[in-house]
């Protein structure tokens, strides 16, 4: 064992310091809450108004994505998490310690990552299964189930999880560029929330170009067992999104690299 | 160590290298190149805004030099391996994330440079907040936070010590703790390098001081140096004070102040206007030295570079 240091060493401190604040915490909790509980609450609601469901509406019904639903607003709890990663050591102006403890940013940010994607991949995947397997135990009896016995039914929950994840990577990519957490939050809500929105407005045959560019359109894309005739496919889906969030991660990291701390 | 100490000594040492930094249209640093070396503790004096802390932040890898560079044991700061382990910064004691413990602060960066976790009680206790260690950080007073930023320098146990502006916030106590503790640290042998905008300070706690002013270097020496070196003044009261003041004009000298007891003079010693007065047959009633005091000898190095935008050659005074 040599005495160099390496991405190792620097990697295990990133998860003491990860843990060993509230925000992080607070946030993976929220993220649980918020994926689990409304997960808990739309399926419930379903299967208490399924005897008044249209028949169209019970025809074109997935119990995976319904069941996922949580996951639309948990986007926002792993955003957030991934962009205070980085903003926060900036805010309090902590990002000077840690590269004079760690001097090559390269590897700051990859240990970083590494801590960012590991923590909230193992998460994301537990609570979607367990929100996928929820939700079919609610709509039992009285709704259409799916099982993970069937291919595209556990491609679509394991994919949830790892959109979650590239959602979180996305965000601290925003952190390393933007610095402030509030304009961070601002960019990264408005690219889910308020793009959607803007699009419809344009012409419908531009709409259909745009819609399946959009982050959460490939969210929805990588969620669903059948593709959405507008949408990408679920893999497509998923390479457009680690597209995105290369091409902002590299920019991140380059910037970390150039400028002055 | 013994009869390697020297060589290991001579080693240990920061290297500012012809480093200029400019942020935009601001030129931070300019030309900065001096030698801070084991043994001693040296204080880095300028005012406010003078580019101490920049020297610094360049000295970390924090911001990169436009010109120059800094090194430390020959290296700089990316390039070596645990750099904890070699160098020990207090820059901003404030730069800390408040909702961490001081204890889990210590511990990443512990963990980050392969230091034994041991450490970092042992630092905790030196810095004297072992009791404090498991509350978070937010809530510490400023002495508390200077005082887990020295934790955080020593963590390492380095040869090379940076400290930016220490004693701020510090209670008096405090201050006489730092100033013995920097006192030890260089007897051991380490490169001491601490920054202040207060004279007096640096008088009291720094063997060697190097003076900037705008970002640029003005003078290096002792204490002692520092203030035989810079000109006093003379006061002198004589029989003919206006004659006296044409004589010194013409000599160059400069006459600081002439009133009605008497002429305070710069630039010329008290043998040299003994001497003109005498050849005038001018009699001196008193001949004063006034010997400069630290405070004034930076005062007037510091507005000199304000002044002229660079030092006078006579006041440089380096030491190689």
């Amino acid at each position: 064992m040599s005495t160099d240091e390496n991405v190792w060493s620097s990697t295990k401190a990133e998860w003491i310091k990860f843990r060993s604040v509230r925000s992080s915490i607070m946030g993976v909790l929220v993220f649980i809450v918020l994926t689990l509980g409304l997960g808990a609450l739309i399926t419930v609601a379903v299967r208490s108004h399924w005897h008044e469901t249209s028949p169209v509406n019970r025809l074109t019904f997935d119990p995976v994505s319904t069941s996922l639903a949580g996951t639309i607003f948990a986007q926002f709890a792993v955003g957030v998490i991934g962009v205070l990663l980085i903003s926060s050591e900036y805010s309090s102006g902590s990002i000077r310690t840690t590269l004079a403890a760690v001097p090559s940013r390269i590897r700051l940010a990859s240990s970083k990552l590494i801590v960012l994607t590991a923590s909230i991949l193992v998460i994301s995947e537990i609570v979607c299964f367990i929100a996928f397997m929820m939700g079919q135990a609610i709509f039992s009896g009285v709704v259409p189930t799916d099982s993970l016995a069937s291919g595209p039914v556990l491609r679509s929950v394991m994919l949830a999880g790892i959109y979650l994840t590239l959602l979180a990577v996305f965000g601290f990519a925003l952190g390393l560029i933007l610095r402030q957490s509030a304009a961070c939050i601002s960019v990264f809500t408005s690219l889910l929330l308020v793009l959607p929105i803007i699009v419809l407005f344009l012409p419908q045959s531009w709409q259909n170009t745009i819609t399946k560019y959009e982050p959460s359109a490939l969210g929805r894309a990588m969620m669903s067992t059948t593709a959405p005739a507008q949408l990408f496919g679920a893999w497509t889906a998923l390479l457009v999104l680690a597209i995105y969030v290369a091409v902002t991660l590299s920019a991140g990291v380059f910037l970390l690299h150039r400028r002055d701390a | 160590m013994g009869a390697t100490l020297t060589s290991v000594l001579t080693t240990l040492m920061l290297k500012i290298d012809h480093l200029s930094k400019r942020y935009n249209d601001t030129l931070a640093v300019d030309d900065l190149d001096f030698d801070v070396k084991p043994g001693v503790v040296t204080g880095f004096l300028g005012p406010n805004g003078s580019g101490k802390s920049t020297t610094m932040r360049v000295i970390l890898g924090l911001d990169h030099p436009t010109k120059g560079r800094a090194t430390i044991n020959g290296k700089k700061y990316a390039e070596i391996k645990s750099p904890l382990r070699e160098v020990g910064a207090l820059l901003d004691a404030k730069a800390v994330h408040p909702g961490r413990s001081a204890r889990n602060h210590l511990r990443a960066l512990a963990v980050s440079n392969k230091i034994p976790l041991a450490r970092v009680d042992e630092v905790l206790e030196f810095a004297g907040i072992a009791s404090v260690a498991h509350k978070k950080v937010g809530g510490f007073s400023l002495g508390m936070s200077q005082r887990l930023g020295i934790a955080g320098a020593l963590l390492g146990d380095p040869g090379v010590l940076l400290f930016d502006e220490p004693v701020n916030g510090l209670d008096p106590e405090g201050i006489r703790w730092i100033r013995e503790f920097f006192r030890s640290l260089a007897q051991e042998g380490r490169t001491v390098f601490v920054s202040s905008h207060l004279m007096s300070e640096m008088a009291v706690s720094a063997d060697q001081i190097i003076v900037i002013g705008r970002g640029r270097f003005i003078t290096q020496g002792s204490v002692d140096e520092l203030t035989t070196t810079a000109q006093g003044t003379v006061f002198v009261r004589s029989s003919d004070p206006s004659g006296l003041a044409a004589l010194i004009a013409h000599d160059d000298g400069v006459v600081l102040q002439n009133t009605e007891s008497g002429l305070t003079i710069g630039a010329l010693t008290s043998d040299q206007i003994g001497t003109l007065a005498h050849s005038a047959g001018i009699t001196i009633f008193e001949l004063t030295p006034q010997r400069a005091s630290l405070e004034d000898v930076f005062m007037n190095l510091t507005a000199e570079s304000v002044e002229y935008g660079s030092a006078r050659p006579e006041m440089m005074h380096r030491e190689h």
